[in-house]
């Protein structure tokens, strides 16, 4: 029961996040480099990946299932909902389809 | 002896009297003040950041010379490159920190310690958030390696307004291209065999290794050369043909290209089959666009357009349609540049050599901290209204001016300026002077007393390119690679590098904790994701690595590669400008024409200057000591205009006086002068003589990305003297 519990209140933050997720891009991108990333790397045990390993559409179902490590762990298991929020934002902002038009430097 | 006339003999002994304070910077140092030792760093003459070796003996630099170990600038300096010495020994540059005394622009200054400059300025902006929100100071910069702190200090303070340069620049070529490919590619001018440059003076205006790839593929190799320009430019001087297309025509000439191409069944067939989308809505849009149309429009003969077609097709892939470095000219921009984009991809040219190459990467590692809080309030310049598809961190300068200036949708009373001159680089300086005096605050960092500068509160001066360390950063491109720039010599004065301006500001802005490291850490973590051994410590040495692999040519060119475009193709046709209420493919739409006895004013660069930049720099200014006005003998002979008049050009916004070359050199419908002379500043006064033209420009941008529409101005010539 605690789990079903566990699994609706992630879904629904989530399921809300990505309709509406106003997390913060910049502090998405610290926690994803962070947290994500020290197994999301070439050559690591998660493998690569980065917000251009989907589109705008697959970032934003892979939220709502809310599921990591091969769909076997919550993702609020990885990090707290805030952080979670903050990441999607940054990984839907630069999907390999998000309009992001190359900058002049920085 | 008139500091405007320093020969190089002289120069030396004058900086070395003031060169008493110099002290031995980094890199290969000696064991005393007075040994040779050489110093690897990076140029900052110009945006193009060229790897130099600094030679310092007897504690001054005596040279700088190109270090042949960076792939793009190899072993070339040019005239800026080298002058760029004068930086740091300008007997004319700021020295300490300054705050205004009087009313703004009157010149009355005081000196003041960094603490001072500090704690007044920290106090103005604390008061401009207390009173109108973070949102009332607008953070302005223009890209340089430091740029990222000053940036970063305007977000953790909480405004949305942080404006670039871009939109002065080449906004509309960076997004055009994006639109098209999901990147901005390189021009592999080194290996192409036919180079169409429209409007682009590479051979005058911006002398970078680009360049020298160019002058090697059109001399040594005899690769074509087309030049489309309203003026007879040095480029047009070199180029096999050069038409004198009518200003604001040049999409009228790319669709015909594309009518020809594509009617003759000339495109790249399997390319397109396999890389793009929207090929047949594309072929029905271009039936319309025909040679003999087009030579209406642009006044090139049709069969002319049809040859280069033809040419330009034959010679693909190794034919490039080059997109030009500043593309601020008309309100269809983009649209024009998106046009030049499709006739590319049309002819197959992408990831190939002697075409456009997608630019090529190198790890680099960041230093991780925790960022600021999103701003609360929208940007001031509306940017997801007006320019939806628009570079969200740059905004757009000109609407973001004329909001302030109607103070819709908030009131800015607060300016921070880092490394920029708006009152020259924008057009219309009244308007500029507008906006500056409703401000509560200026705050500048520079390292001279720029016109901008003059009308500020607090001056922060900046240690120059040589005196201080940046963070290194890569650079991309056909053959990418990571450069530093190091100290090379002590500061000669009381100034600071941007992270300490930066670092002190927010200590009394209680934001310290986002700038709690120093250029070394910074560095430090940079460096860490490179794949080499002891990276950091190859940097100080050489100032620069690049990949040891030679370019590689068609990465991308596998049939499950995705662009980054909403489709995944080339994008010919574009769901998402017709998303945002734009045109999905280029329509022509004929720019207005100027009326009887005015001219339009087209505008130029040298080589010898960096825009607004250099015009005070000496041994640059020996080059060209003023700007004159290029205007046709037919236009200027029943005025009674003759070579050498001083003359008053006008426009709806304002005046200049300058001197007048008549030249046939130019189109009879227009007149053309240089950018960057005319300044106001009284520390500016080696500068060369002539006109500013950002006093007459009018205001207009592209409708698409906001980029400033720098060729939409008309003027009337009226002589007022004849030559002394």
């Amino acid at each position: 029961m605690k789990l079903f519990t566990a699994f609706l209140t992630a879904a629904s933050i989530l399921g809300a996040a990505t309709a509406n997720p106003k997390g913060n891009d910049a502090k998405g991108r610290f926690y994803y480099k962070q947290t994500c990333k020290t197994c999301h790397t070439k050559g690591a045990k998660g493998g690569e990946v980065t917000p251009m390993s989907k589109t705008q559409a697959q970032w934003k179902l892979y939220f709502v299932k809310a599921k990591h490590n091969s769909g076997t762990e919550a993702l609020l298991k990885v990090m707290p909902e805030e952080q979670l929020r903050d990441v999607q934002t940054f990984l839907v902002n630069h999907a390999v389809d998000s309009p992001q038009p190359e900058t002049c430097g920085k | 002896m008139s500091e405007a006339t320093i020969p190089r003999r002289a120069f030396f002994h004058i900086a070395a009297a003031g060169a008493v304070a110099t002290q031995i910077g980094c890199g290969r140092r000696p064991n005393t003040a007075g040994q040779r030792y050489e110093v690897a760093t990076a140029c900052e003459s110009c945006p193009n950041k060229c790897s130099v070796i600094a030679v310092v003996e007897g504690g001054m630099i005596r040279k700088l010379n190109p270090n042949p170990r960076n792939p793009k600038s190899r072993g070339m300096l040019c005239a800026r490159g080298n002058a760029g010495i004068l930086q740091a020994y300008d007997p004319n540059r700021l020295k300490q920190p300054m705050i205004r005394e009087g009313k703004r622009g009157e010149g009355k200054w005081r000196n003041a310690s960094w603490e001072e400059a500090f704690d007044y300025a920290a106090g103005k902006l604390a008061a401009i958030k207390e009173k109108y929100g973070p949102q009332g100071v607008v953070w302005s910069s223009t890209e340089s390696f430091a740029e990222i702190f000053f940036k970063n200090l305007g977000l953790a303070y909480g405004t949305p307004n942080i404006v670039r340069h871009p939109t002065l620049c080449l906004a509309s070529v960076n997004l055009a291209y994006s639109m098209t490919f999901g990147t901005v590619p390189s021009f592999d001018l080194q290996n192409a065999n036919y180079v169409i440059m429209a409007g682009a003076n590479r051979f005058e205006s911006f002398i970078t290794p680009d360049t020298m790839d160019l002058i090697e593929s059109t001399m040594n190799r005899k690769a074509r050369l087309i030049c489309l320009d309203p003026r007879f430019t040095v480029t047009a001087a070199k180029a096999d043909t050069w038409f004198p297309i009518k200003p604001g025509t040049d999409m009228a000439f790319i669709l015909a290209m594309l009518h020809v191409i594509i009617g003759e069944g000339r495109y790249d067939k399997a390319f397109l089959d396999t890389y793009s989308t929207g090929f047949d809505k594309l072929q029905a849009h271009v039936i319309q666009y025909t040679p003999e149309w087009a030579e209406k429009q642009t006044e090139i003969p049709a069969s002319e357009i049809v040859r280069i077609a033809r040419e330009f097709s034959d010679a693909a892939p190794r034919a490039v349609f080059y997109a030009g470095r500043r593309s601020s000219w008309y309100q269809n921009d983009f649209q024009m540049r998106r046009a030049q984009a499709i006739l590319n991809a049309v002819v197959g040219n992408w990831d190939k050599q002697g075409g456009m190459v997608p630019n090529g990467k190198m790890p680099l590692g960041e230093l991780l901290f925790l960022p600021w809080d999103d701003p609360q309030a929208p940007r001031v310049d509306e940017l997801d209204k007006n320019f939806p598809l628009a570079a969200k961190g740059d905004g757009a300068y000109l609407k973001l001016r004329e909001n302030v200036l109607a103070g819709t949708p908030y009131p800015v009373k607060g300016w921070m300026i880092s490394k920029q001159d708006p009152f020259n680089a924008l057009p219309d300086q009244s308007k500029t002077l507008r906006m500056m005096e409703q401000m509560d605050f200026i705050g500048v960092i520079d390292i001279q007393m720029s016109d901008t500068a003059w009308y500020a509160d607090v001056v922060f001066p900046e240690s120059t390119y040589l005196e201080r360390t940046d963070p290194i950063e890569m650079l991309p491109g056909i053959w990418p690679a990571v450069v530093m720039r190091q100290q090379v010599i002590k500061p000669l004065h009381n100034t600071k590098p941007c992270l300490d301006i930066v670092q002190g500001l927010a200590k009394r802005l209680n934001l310290s904790q986002y700038f709690d490291y120093t250029i070394e850490q910074w560095n430090e973590a940079a460096a860490k994701e490179m794949p080499i051994e002891m990276p950091l410590e190859y940097l100080k040495k050489h100032g620069v690595y690049a990949s040891p692999d030679p370019p590689r040519y068609g990465a991308t060119l596998q049939p499950e590669h995705r662009f980054v475009t909403k489709s995944g193709k080339i994008e010919l046709f574009s769901e998402r400008l017709q998303e945002a209420g734009h045109d999905p493919l280029p329509v022509y739409h004929a720019p207005e024409q100027p009326p009887a006895g005015r001219f339009r004013l087209v505008l130029g660069r040298k080589a010898f200057f960096t825009h607004a930049n250099n015009t005070t720099n000496p041994w640059l200014l020996d080059f060209q000591k003023e700007n004159r006005l290029w205007m046709h003998p037919q236009s200027a002979k029943p005025t009674g205009i003759a070579d050498g008049d001083l003359v008053e050009v006008t426009s709806s916004v304002g005046s200049v006086r300058l001197r007048v070359k008549v030249a046939e050199e130019i189109r009879p419908d227009c007149v053309h002068m240089l950018h960057g002379f005319g300044k106001r500043s009284p520390w500016l006064k080696r500068a060369g003589e002539g006109g500013a033209d950002a006093a007459i420009l009018e205001t207009a941008w592209d409708r698409v990305s906001g980029n400033a529409a720098l060729h939409e101005t008309f003027v009337q010539v009226r002589k007022v003297g004849v030559p002394s």
